[in-house]
């Protein structure tokens, strides 16, 4: 209830993040029970209907990661001084979240629950009802409880996950405590000056540049791997719909894809952070000094979702250009609409959670930018960084990307 | 408009300022003396801050004139006032609001920086700034990893290190152990006589009014000559509570 009273008072931005959310949801939703009608409609092809439902993990895992992302910017579930001091702190705040979350997220699963019967044609009365009866196997009749499963699969694990991230964390709390040592000493009356107690810093945080040679490391196995095992002729574009290699021609590939995926995101922080270095590098003015430590400082909190956007972008890449080429030849088409649909859920899902994680990390600055404006600080110094900040990511990642999905497409189209 | 008196570096007249509604100031009028210590005291929500922040041209009062010499700076821009700000002004504030990303010595090299200085002008400058103030060793080190103490030294030498005009103290021992309080002040203080630096210092209590050359009182947006303090040792409450007891 709190969670709904709170969503209707919000900014309608934080509203729009929310029906985002929403739709996302139920585009992944109207993909699993895609998957579910043709797996009740050919009950013989298991294999085929398993490949399916696994190449939903994709979209699924995109929507998660884009919910935690506008939970965590949430403002109505940051911590606020008023509702901590009546007991509504920042545990049950990431409780609430966690709710809000699975509310958007079945709201998006019953949206596309509707669609999807009446696309089928289940429902009936309007024009659209059954236009896509064929594509959806409009005959066979669908298992309610296998629906409703596969329908609150995604609520429960964006529920989950927001609960389990968004939960305060023993390390952060010990820093914020230390932080403020002095001014509680000096508030507690009961304070005897027994012992003389040398104050101490806060231990200093764990770099977030440590997963930089992983990533490398990674990425590098995955495309070696890739080039090992892809000896073979170029794999028909037919079986390459449902999962390339999956006839057994070249599993390591898939593989392959992965791992370099999975070393672009964990490099992502590293790379971020890099960025930063060289942008205050040598003899910094006050613009460049200011962009690169903030793009240091920022660089967990946008290096990951930067780096999980990478490795989208190159899978699209080197999946356009295998499949492009057949697309054009002959008037065969590589992709079908589902497939489509999962690959523009996927992107739109990875694009909007960069987006939000770079709002996160400007609402997290506000402090910081209210005190460089007491100082005189004009706003146009700040944008000037902003956007020298924007310039440097770009002129890192982009190439880099390019060049990953070049790799990744080589032992392929040789 | 009448003219400001010559040898006021500062000088206001009826400032009025009300937060949506809300009146923090009704009707201030004051004059700063060039090179002087002003100390402006008064108990919390008396609008010590609206006051050093409506001459500091953070806010613009209405109604109500802040001249600074003998310029009017109620009538400046927006941009026109950041700029009086950045070149003519220091501001410290109760807590040390630094940038948590740039290291000490950065931090208080930083309004340096943006008025064009060299980077290794400003970085001896700040450095020595810091040496000054006894937080020469923290130089390197992020405001994370300071004590609360030393991140408002930190704060009192990004004001200094300009050797701006006037410099305004919004209660700059707040967050403060009483050992520590008196050293910042007693430095801040120091620093501004040796650089003829004018201070208008904001602070609820008399610590402040020893150090300085002269002192306003302010209570509920008004200025007085003294405070009526309520004679409140006996518990005036405690009758009351005696009789339902």
């Amino acid at each position: 209830m709190l969670s709904l009273r709170l969503a209707r008072g919000a900014h309608p931005l934080v509203l729009l993040r929310r029906l985002l959310v929403a739709a996302a949801a139920a585009g992944v939703g109207f993909l699993l029970l895609c998957t579910l009608g043709y797996a009740v409609a050919h009950p013989k092809s298991t294999g085929e209907s398993l490949v399916r439902l696994m190449w939903c993990a994709v979209p699924l895992a995109a929507v998660v990661q884009f919910a935690l992302a506008v939970a965590r910017t949430d403002p109505a579930t940051r911590p606020r001084d008023g509702l901590d001091a009546i007991g509504l702190g920042p545990v049950r705040l990431s409780l609430l979240a966690a709710a809000s979350t699975a509310l958007s997220c079945s709201f998006g699963s019953g949206v596309a629950l509707l669609v999807y019967l009446e696309l089928r044609g289940d429902l009936g009365g309007t024009p659209l009802s059954g236009s896509a009866s064929g594509l959806l196997d409009g005959n066979a009749p669908l298992p309610w409880a296998a629906t409703l499963t596969l329908l609150g699969l995604l609520p429960v694990l964006a529920a989950g996950t927001c609960a389990l991230a968004l939960r305060p964390r023993a390390g952060a709390a010990r820093a914020a405590r230390a932080a403020k040592q002095p001014a509680d000493a000096a508030q507690d009356p009961a304070d005897v000056p027994a012992a003389p107690v040398v104050p101490t810093p806060p231990p200093a945080p764990k770099p977030s540049y440590t997963g930089l040679p992983w990533g490398i490391t990674i990425i590098t196995v995955g495309l070696a791997m890739e080039a090992y095992v892809a000896r073979g002729p170029a794999p028909d574009p037919d079986t390459l719909l449902a999962l390339p290699g999956s006839d057994g021609a070249s599993p390591g590939v898939i593989g392959g894809w992965l791992l370099a995926s999975l070393g672009l995101v964990l490099a992502g922080p590293g790379l971020t952070h890099w960025c930063g270095v060289l942008l205050a590098a040598g003899r910094p003015g006050a613009v460049r000094l200011l962009a690169g430590r903030i793009l240091q400082d920022a660089a967990t909190r946008i290096g990951r979702p930067l780096g999980v956007l990478c490795a989208v972008a190159s899978a699209s890449l080197a999946a356009a250009e295998l499949y492009g080429a057949a697309w054009e030849a002959d008037g065969s088409r590589p992709f079908g609409p589902l497939t489509g649909l999962g690959a523009g859920l996927v992107m739109s899902c990875v694009t909007a959670t960069a987006i939000t994680a770079a709002l996160d990390s400007r609402q997290s600055r506000t402090g910081t930018t209210t005190a460089l404006n007491r100082l005189g600080i004009p706003h146009s110094l700040l944008r000037g960084a902003a956007v020298l900040r924007t310039g440097v990511l770009l002129a890192v990642l982009t190439p880099l990307t390019w060049a990953i999905a070049e790799l990744a497409a080589l032992p392929m189209t040789r | 408009m009448v003219a400001p008196p010559d040898n006021d570096v500062l000088w206001a007249r009826g400032l009025h300022y009300a937060y949506s509604g809300s009146p923090a100031l009704a009707g201030v009028s004051l004059g700063v003396r060039e090179g002087e210590i002003l100390a402006v005291t008064g108990p919390r929500g008396s609008g010590k801050s609206t006051l050093l922040k409506c001459l500091s041209g953070q806010l613009v009062p209405h109604p109500g004139e802040v001249w600074f010499n003998s310029a009017p700076v109620h009538t400046l821009s927006r941009s026109a006032r950041e700029r009086l700000r950045r070149e003519r002004f220091g501001w410290i504030d109760s807590e040390p609001h630094l940038v948590p990303e740039l290291s000490a010595w950065e931090n208080a090299a930083l309004p340096l920086l943006l008025r064009g200085i060299g980077h290794r002008a400003a970085r001896r400058t700040a450095g020595e700034w810091l040496e000054r103030l006894d937080v020469g060793d923290c130089a390197r080190k992020r405001p994370g990893a300071l004590l609360m103490a030393q991140r408002q030294r930190v704060a009192i030498a990004r004001a200094l290190t300009t050797e701006p005009t006037v410099i305004f103290a919004d209660e700059p021992t707040a967050p403060l152990h009483n050992a520590d309080r008196a050293q910042v002040l007693r430095t801040l203080t120091t620093a501004a006589r040796s650089h003829q630096i004018t201070v208008v210092v904001a602070g609820p209590d008399d610590e402040i009014a020893t150090l300085a050359d002269r002192a306003v009182t302010l209570v509920d947006g008004r200025r007085t000559s003294g405070v009526p303090v309520p004679d409140a040792s006996e518990g005036e409450g405690r009758a009351a509570c005696s009789v339902s007891a």
